[in-house]
């Protein structure tokens, strides 16, 4: 089940993000990006589990590419997050080899499926959300997003000095 | 590298590019990662509270037997919705079934145990730490420890049976076995005859011997069977065990000692074990199960050593065995050998040595070139040379091709003392 959902979720986020191209006349980049898509499911045929990471990156990328290009933004949101969820399964997969035969773990398999959908349902709702109610970008909120960036940026330093 | 940085790049990324660009829709974008990130935190294991039990099924085992691993996991603290363990062994050890990784879901004081089936040649094998990790349900955020939970697991060398090895050694030991002690007494041989003593039984007396001297009578003395001291001695050194792609003659070796071993001490003998190689690993001589179990932990143990103190065997003393008793060496002899084994005999002990034939072993290696079969004939010549001389110098050489089984090879030419056994070939 994880498989098809794997496999389903790549097909989607390139899918996704080709079709928005195509549409814009951005034939060569909508190629490329079906190409890609096609290269993340042999490497998760073969085996190159760090595919998915730089497939979620690219994703993320493109989608953030889009946007700044101005096209649809839900086919870009759908193209991200359905590269997020690809990028959990595949490690999700890594995860399940090692559950013992007399383990449930088809039980596992569908809390997991469930609570990723859940999220990524959640954020795909409360980003179109986002994206109507269109608040209006102050100094304020401009600051604040500096202080979060600040913080978090810290951590993530510590993190890798540790 | 944690999954926890990637996501939290990208959100940081997005976050960044909108502030620079004033544009909403890249926060926007962020949001569905922040969320995926927000439910890692929040649902992020605590601090880890387990407990490890590891039990061996066996923690002594022969070749190749199975061997059932049991971890028993007790979790003290919070639940944990996914545990990995990985326990580390050895990787010389073959999985049979199940597996030392296993993901399981663990609630709060709760149980659970997990087996695993090895198997493994001869050795020592250290079973210490457990790995454990414990992921949030999207896998972003970990928490390892290493527990440690130390446990041994010897296996033996397989021993093949030898039904007798005759030796007849100068020397004996006081009590009784099946050794010809070389002293009139009690026993099934004849040894000699004696003038009759008061108290001997009429059975013995020699009345041909009697008869051609009139008014004394003789008594036939048996040779008295008695146990001996045995040293064996497996040669470890790497020059003569690793041949062609460092394939080695070694194990072949243990499997002699061990068998010999075995033989030496089921007769009831006193058996000491020398392993010659990068130093002298020495177990002091003994008799019965207890010094079986000394012995064969010692050739458990053993491995081929490179050393230039001990490349030649000019340091296999006699002081380390009792004087005029019995030695087997177990080596496919180099040339150097020869004048070390002449001095032994001459000192009087017995030598015996079982020597894997080392060409037909490389042999089997190699393709059918002339060159190689040329070379192989050299060797054969020389090999041959040098067991004739041993042979010559009253050691009495048993040859032995690897690819027929010990017991089978060697076991019957060993019931007979000081019959040498070594293919000739030109």
């Amino acid at each position: 089940m994880t498989g098809f959902v794997l496999v389903a979720s790549i097909i989607l986020s390139a899918g996704s993000l080709a079709w928005v191209f195509f549409e814009a006349g951005l034939n060569d980049f909508g190629r490329w990006i079906l190409a890609f898509g096609v290269a993340w499911l042999v490497a998760q045929r073969i085996g190159w589990k760090w595919v998915s990471s730089v497939g979620l990156a690219l994703a993320v990328f493109l989608s953030a590419a889009g946007l700044w290009f101005g096209l649809t933004p839900g086919w870009m949101f759908s193209g991200a997050i359905f590269a997020l969820v690809a990028w959990d399964l595949t490690d999700f997969r890594e995860r399940m080899r090692f559950v013992a035969a007399d383990d449930n773990a088809r039980g596992m398999e569908r809390r997991h499926l469930a609570r990723i959908s859940l999220l990524a349902l959640g954020g795909m709702v409360i980003a179109s959300i986002t994206m109507i109610l269109r608040v209006k970008f102050t100094i304020e909120w401009g600051a604040l997003l500096v202080v979060v960036i600040l913080i978090g940026l810290g951590q993530l330093v510590n993190w890798l000095r540790k | 590298m944690y999954r926890y940085v990637l996501l939290s790049a990208l959100v940081y990324g997005l976050l960044l590019v909108g502030l620079i660009a004033l544009q909403g829709s890249f926060i926007a974008l962020a949001i569905p990662f922040m969320l995926f990130l927000l439910y890692g935190f929040w649902n992020a294991p605590e601090d880890l509270n387990i407990q490890i039990r590891r039990t061996l099924s066996s923690d002594r085992a022969s070749s190749d037997a199975e061997v059932v691993v049991t971890l028993t996991v007790v979790n003290n603290g919070a639940d944990i919705e996914e545990l990995l363990l990985d326990d580390k062994i050895s990787p010389r050890l073959t999985l049979r079934s199940g597996s030392p990784r296993h993901l399981l879901r663990l609630a709060k004081n709760s149980s659970c145990t997990l087996k695993y089936t090895v198997a493994g040649s001869r050795g020592f094998y250290n079973f210490d730490q457990i790995h454990v990790t414990a992921t949030e349900p999207l896998g972003l955020i970990r928490r390892e420890q290493t527990i440690h939970a130390s446990q041994q697991l010897i296996i033996f060398p397989g021993v093949k049976k030898l039904k007798t090895v005759a030796i007849h050694p100068l020397r004996t030991r006081v009590y009784a076995g099946t050794i010809p002690g070389r002293i009139g007494g009690t026993g099934t041989e004849f040894f000699g005859v004696r003038e009759y003593q008061s108290g001997d039984s009429p059975r013995t007396i020699n009345w041909r011997a009697s008869a051609r001297h009139p008014g004394s009578l003789f008594s036939n003395e048996y040779q008295q069977e008695r146990v001996a001291d045995v040293g064996v001695v497996l040669d470890a050194r790497a020059s003569a065990n690793v041949f062609h792609l460092d394939q080695s003659l070694f194990e072949y070796s243990v499997a002699a000692a061990a068998g010999l071993a075995d033989a030496f001490l089921a007769q009831g003998n006193r058996v000491g074990l020398l392993v010659y190689g990068s130093y002298l690993g020495w177990t002091m001589p003994g008799y019965g199960k207890i010094q079986r179990e000394r012995i064969m932990r010692a050739l458990a143990g053993a491995e081929v050593g490179v050393s230039s103190v001990f490349s030649g065997l000019q340091h296999l003393s006699p002081h380390m065995f009792p004087p005029e008793s019995q030695i087997v060496l177990v080596s496919s002899l180099v040339n150097d050998d020869l004048d070390v084994l002449i001095q032994l005999r001459g000192r009087g002990y017995q030598v015996m040595v079982i020597s894997p034939d080392p060409a037909r072993f490389e042999r089997g290696l190699l393709s059918d070139l002339p060159k190689v079969e040329l070379a192989e004939r050299i060797i054969r010549m020389e090999r041959n040379l040098l067991l004739r001389r041993l042979e010559r110098a009253g050691i009495q050489v048993v040859g032995w091709d690897v690819s027929i089984p010990l017991d089978q090879a060697i076991g019957p030419f060993l019931t007979r003392p000081h019959r040498s056994v070594f293919r000739r070939s030109s």
